[in-house]
């Protein structure tokens, strides 16, 4: 038989193809029934399952969300087993990179699908309650909308985003690349519209996919003019012909200037990032969790990609140093800026999320000043990819407890966190250790992650402050800028400890609005709390070294491609 | 060591999150023994503590330890984070000691004084928890560790503002979280600047950045450049100064005091406070000690400020709290004049102050909050004649006070004898200065004892404050008593037995000058 790929190349995609499987089961698993087909002529009914009236089992509602976290449960389980690399074809490459990323991906896309548990979404022949609706008319609406039975969309959409992201960090060729991002993409603009329940759902996806699209239209062009220049996508060539010519054509500058629009909105960089908390304050929190973490390190994926392994120069400062600079502290200050004033806490959470992309952005610029050792352009390399893979802990973690509320359609306000602390002591003790990983309080993960990233920039700039230098004004002055990206990530750090420390204060101080104990769901709250220990576990102890060593060994193979 | 620093986190941790788990009856059982298992166990860590300070007539003799040198070490260093050299160090040596046993001391009283808190079952663990992150600043030799521990003891207390501070609570925890906050990050730049230079020294292998944390293996050669090291100097200065809290960043503190409950302002002034100072020592003077003599005027500067500031402001509250909180920031100001003086004696008061203050002012403090609760009112002049109503609580105020203007005989007497001492050896007559101050300070006590404890119109009733509306005031409560009579005791016997502590640390103090000092004083043509 001729397949298309071979069974040694087939194990090293396991956990996508657990996802190709899976996205066939979950359309054919519901639509299951007591169909059968009569043999014309005789009476012979030959069963076929599909179609009829569905069996009890399959026409329940909770199906296609039990089934995808079976899938995502075993695709991260065999990401986790899995040990063999190696090439598909010529346009993927598995490598601890790729795996580490997918592994990353799949984890997030679990915490949406067990978020999405307790919170199911729309049916789509229900309208979302009008203001002048009265109480009784705007509850059955929302129980209308949240019982559901057409979610089996939802999750196929989910697992394409999953299969789109996890071949992006194979891509080693640029239209790959695209192409992966696209169905990514694509799929996450369907996801934020899904919030039905509330009007500004679809007017969040609309303002979602037109910004989005225009980005990667934007993006595109970039990748023709690359064409142009180069006559080869693939990542190995376009580095080898960046390395080749003395000095930077227009053409190709003007090309990657492009394509950084594009990963620029992915990333949520300012001033590409507006749309951005339109999109997570009006997509549910699940998704609102999923752009913030998954989406973003694709982003991450492609800009590393783009620039440190095919326009960074062997030595010397690369053409986009100063430009990626500027964004980056453009982006973490405006990021907390924002976020300080922001009275929506997915809102706040979608600006503290710009401004986490700016302090990796800070880092990808300290990398492009050209100044670093190896071991220092991989001190920072790591300190990236870590932080994209704990973000998935302690941000998913904050957006699982607005999920959580979300489930008694709460969660909007900050007014609907406001006294969390005596409604529900242990998931307010954990979105409160969410909120001071994100402000980077040691020792938990987030401190860690923004430590090492820290680390690495000095490191970058050490030996270039005079050491001679008798006043403190001397050394000041005698050291590199790329100096001041480490300071201004420490500045921010402090600034955003202020709407951070908020929403704890709001959780223990105020009174709750409405004092019922919250509602009970089991694997949600189960999932928060596993979120919250790891958010402990892996700042201090084995675990983060355990974390700290694969992402290492990521970035070992990253570097050497 | 890490017995004693990691039993009552986990202890307080654990109690405070089962009942949250466990299902109705067993989480009701829990929370009703809760506070008893808080205070058993602090009570064993203070026996641990007492025999592991008091073993000099037993298997260790603190006076033999050399500086650098730490006991009770764990020899095996174990590896937190590898990639970026983190590693569990414990050890106590002369300067940290007397502040362990301090500090197990006060938690197990500061229960006592709060036994009937609402809320019993969170309250206490969370002082346990405290307990632990203020024993393993004391004693963890690791800065990455040593700055964890650092803002751990924000958080319980934090809360313990928060939930059980008084009415102005929410801006006063802020206020005390946004300050101590943003000096440690300060200070955090600092160690950060001191970690990015290490490993060229010691060259630590096997970590992903090539550097560690380890305080051992630290020296002021590793910076190069002199005038990095003094801004490490100035940035750790910034960090710990807020904490202890000198002249210019001091306003969180009769904040933080005034609202908190009368446990969380007993540790706040009785560890918390010197934990500023301590790191002030071990770190930054340790470390730099030229830094420390280049900067001497500010020392000078920030200790007097603190010294005439505190003391003046002292004269004009009439709330009670606030009174002994500006008293606080004034004694804070000694520490940094005796620490300037560069003198074995300066530095051993100083040392002795943190540990004089540290029994001194949680007395005040339980006595303001027993004031508080019988009471209902902090105002000096509302209430007049306490004597007559409550004898126990007036003895031990005057106690209190007395201990703290410095009455000859009383803990704070010795420390601040040796300061003055050591400060006219080094700038002579510019001693009358602080010798002033204390002037100053016996009269805003005296005076607000004449008003407080004895003037009164009517020799049997006194005058009664509003806020009781009619009722008559009962004495203190037998846990109230019971506590502040042990820190009263122990303020008359470390009076008259200073020695108990003092020689361990003028012992530190000598070494610390002879060793470190000395040999940068030579270089620089000084004779000290």
């Amino acid at each position: 038989m001729n397949l298309p790929i071979n069974s040694s190349e087939a194990e090293l995609v396991i956990p996508e193809l657990i996802m190709l499987f899976g996205l066939i089961c979950i359309i054919l698993i519901p639509n299951l029934g007591n169909a059968s087909f009569r043999i014309p002529l005789t009476r012979i009914h030959v069963p076929v399952f599909i179609g009829g009236s569905r069996f009890k089992r399959t026409s329940n509602p909770k199906l296609p969300n039990q089934v995808s976290l079976i899938i995502f449960t075993f695709a991260l389980f065999f990401g986790l087993m899995q040990n063999s690399y190696g090439t598909i074809g010529d346009t993927l490459e598995v490598t601890e990179f790729s795996r580490l990323f997918s592994l990353i991906f799949i984890a997030a896309l679990l915490l949406a699908t067990i978020a999405t548990t307790h919170r199911l979404p729309a049916r789509p022949n229900v309208k979302p309650p009008n203001d002048d609706d009265s109480e009784n008319i705007s509850t059955k609406k929302i129980n209308a909308l949240i019982d559901n039975r057409r979610q089996v969309d939802f999750h196929i959409i989910l697992i394409m985003v999953g299969l789109g992201m996890s071949l992006m960090s194979m891509a080693t060729h640029l239209f790959m690349l695209f192409v992966c991002i696209e169905l990514a993409s694509l799929s996450s603009y369907i996801l934020v519209a899904f919030h039905k329940e509330s009007k500004v759902g679809g007017e969040a996806g609309m303002k979602y996919f037109i910004v989005g699209s225009v980005a990667s239209a934007v993006g595109i062009y970039g990748m023709s003019l690359l064409y142009l220049w180069s006559g080869d996508l693939s990542l190995d060539a376009l580095s080898i012909k960046w390395a080749e010519s003395s000095s930077i054509d227009p053409l190709a500058g003007i090309a990657v200037g492009l394509m950084l629009v594009a990963f620029g909105f992915k990333v949520g960089a300012a001033p590409f990032h507006l749309a951005a908390p339109d999109a997570y304050s009006g997509a549910s929190s699940p998704i609102a969790g999923l752009l913030a973490t998954a989406s973003k390190a694709m982003g991450f994926v492609a800009l590393m990609r783009i620039l440190v392994s095919v326009t960074m120069p062997i030595e010397g400062e690369a053409f986009w140093y100063t430009a990626i600079a500027i964004i980056a502290v453009v982006t973490m200050t405006w990021g907390n800026l924002a976020a300080l004033t922001s009275s929506n806490p997915k809102r706040m959470l979608a600006y503290s999320s710009v401004s986490h992309a700016g302090y990796m952005l800070a880092g990808l610029a300290a990398i492009g000043s050209g100044l670093g050792s190896e071991e220092a352009i991989e001190l920072v390399l790591t300190a990236i990819v870590f932080h994209l893979a704990v973000l998935v802990i302690f941000k998913f973690g904050a957006f699982l407890v607005l999920s959580l509320l979300e489930t008694e359609d709460r969660g909007h306000r900050l007014e609907d966190l406001h006294g969390l602390a005596r409604r529900d002591p242990l998931v307010a003790g954990s979105m409160f250790l969410f909120m001071l990983s994100l402000a980077g309080v040691p020792p938990l993960s987030g401190f860690l992650s923004k430590f090492l990233m820290i680390n690495g920039i000095v490191n970058i700039s050490a030996g270039t402050g005079a050491s001679d230098a008798t006043s403190v004004l001397d050394w000041l002055t005698s050291v590199e800028p790329v100096f001041w990206l480490a300071f201004a990530i420490v500045i921010n750090s402090a600034l955003s400890m202020f709407y951070y420390l908020r929403i704890g204060l709001v959780m223990f101080f105020e009174e709750p609005e409405d004092s019922r104990a919250m509602k009970d769901a089991f694997s949600l709250r189960l999932a928060i709390v596993v979120c919250a220990i790891l958010t402990v576990i892996v700042g201090i102890g084995p675990l983060s070294d355990s974390l700290l060593e694969m992402v290492a060994d990521a970035i070992n193979s990253f570097v050497s491609n | 060591m890490t017995i004693l620093t990691l039993t009552p986190i986990a202890v307080g941790l654990l109690l405070l999150i089962l009942p949250q788990l466990l299902p109705g009856k067993l989480a009701l059982s829990i929370r009703k023994f809760s506070r008893n298992v808080s205070f058993g166990v602090s009570m064993a860590l203070f026996a641990f503590a007492t025999y592991l300070s008091f073993t000099t007539f037993g298997g260790i003799d603190w006076l033999d330890i050399n500086m650098g040198e730490y006991e009770l070490m764990n020899d095996k260093p174990v590896t937190l984070i590898s990639s970026i050299g983190v590693s569990w160090i414990v050890g106590v040596d002369a300067l940290s000691l007397p502040m362990v046993w301090l500090t197990a001391l006060l938690i197990p009283l500061s229960m006592l004084v709060e036994w009937d808190a609402k809320e019993g079952h969170i309250f206490h663990p969370l002082i346990l928890v405290m307990e632990g992150a203020l024993l393993g600043v004391f004693v963890v030799l690791d800065l990455f560790v040593f700055y964890v521990f650092w803002e751990m003891t924000l958080i319980p207390m934090f809360f313990l503002i928060l939930v059980w501070g008084g009415e102005d609570r929410k801006y006063a925890s802020m206020k005390f979280f946004i300050y101590t906050f943003t000096a440690s990050v300060i200070m955090l730049v600092g160690i950060l600047i001191m970690y990015f230079h290490t490993g060229d020294v010691s060259g630590v292998s096997g970590t992903l950045t090539g550097h560690h944390f380890s305080l051992i293996e630290m020296n002021s050669e590793m910076i190069q450049s002199e005038g990095l090291r003094h801004l490490v100097w100035i940035l750790l200065l910034i960090g710990f100064a807020t904490k202890m809290p000198s002249v210019p960043v001091h306003t969180w503190l009769p904040d933080a005091h005034v609202q908190a409950p009368t446990a969380g302002s007993m540790l706040l002034a009785g560890v918390m406070l010197k934990m500023g100072a301590y790191g002030f020592l071990r770190v930054a003077v340790s470390l730099f000690p030229e830094s420390t003599v280049v900067f001497t005027p500010i020392l000078i500067i920030l200790g007097m400020a603190s010294l005439v500031y505190g003391a003046l402001v002292c004269m004009g509250q009439t709330n009670l709290k606030r009174m002994v909180a500006y008293s606080s920031v004034s004694h804070m100001g000694l520490i940094f004049l005796g620490i300037a003086t560069m003198q074995p004696l300066g530095i051993a008061g100083a040392l002795f102050m943190m540990f004089a203050h540290g029994i001194i002012s949680p007395l005040l403090f339980a006595v303001a909050g027993a004031f508080k609760h019988h009471y209902h009112t902090l105002e000096i002049g509302s209430m007049r004649g306490i004597a007559h109503h409550s004898p126990y609580l007036a003895a031990h105020m005057m106690l209190g006070w007395m201990g703290s203007l410095g009455l000859p005989l009383l803990a704070g007497f010795v420390a601040e004898v040796a300061i003055m001492i050591a400060f006219w050896m080094s700038f002579g007559w510019l001693v009358i200065l602080p010798a002033l101050t204390l002037i100053i300070t016996a009269v805003y006590y005296l005076t607000s004892m004449q008003k407080t404890i004895f003037e009164s119109n009517d020799r049997h009733h006194g005058i009664l404050p509003e806020s009781l509306h009619g009722e008559e005031p009962r004495d203190i409560t037998w846990n109230e008593n019971t506590s502040m009579f042990i820190l009263g005791i122990l303020t008359i016997a470390f009076g008259i037995f200073p020695f108990i502590f003092f020689d361990m640390m003028s012992d530190w103090s000598s070494e610390f000058v002879s060793e470190v000092l000395l040999s940068y004083l030579i270089e620089q043509g000084v004779r000290p």
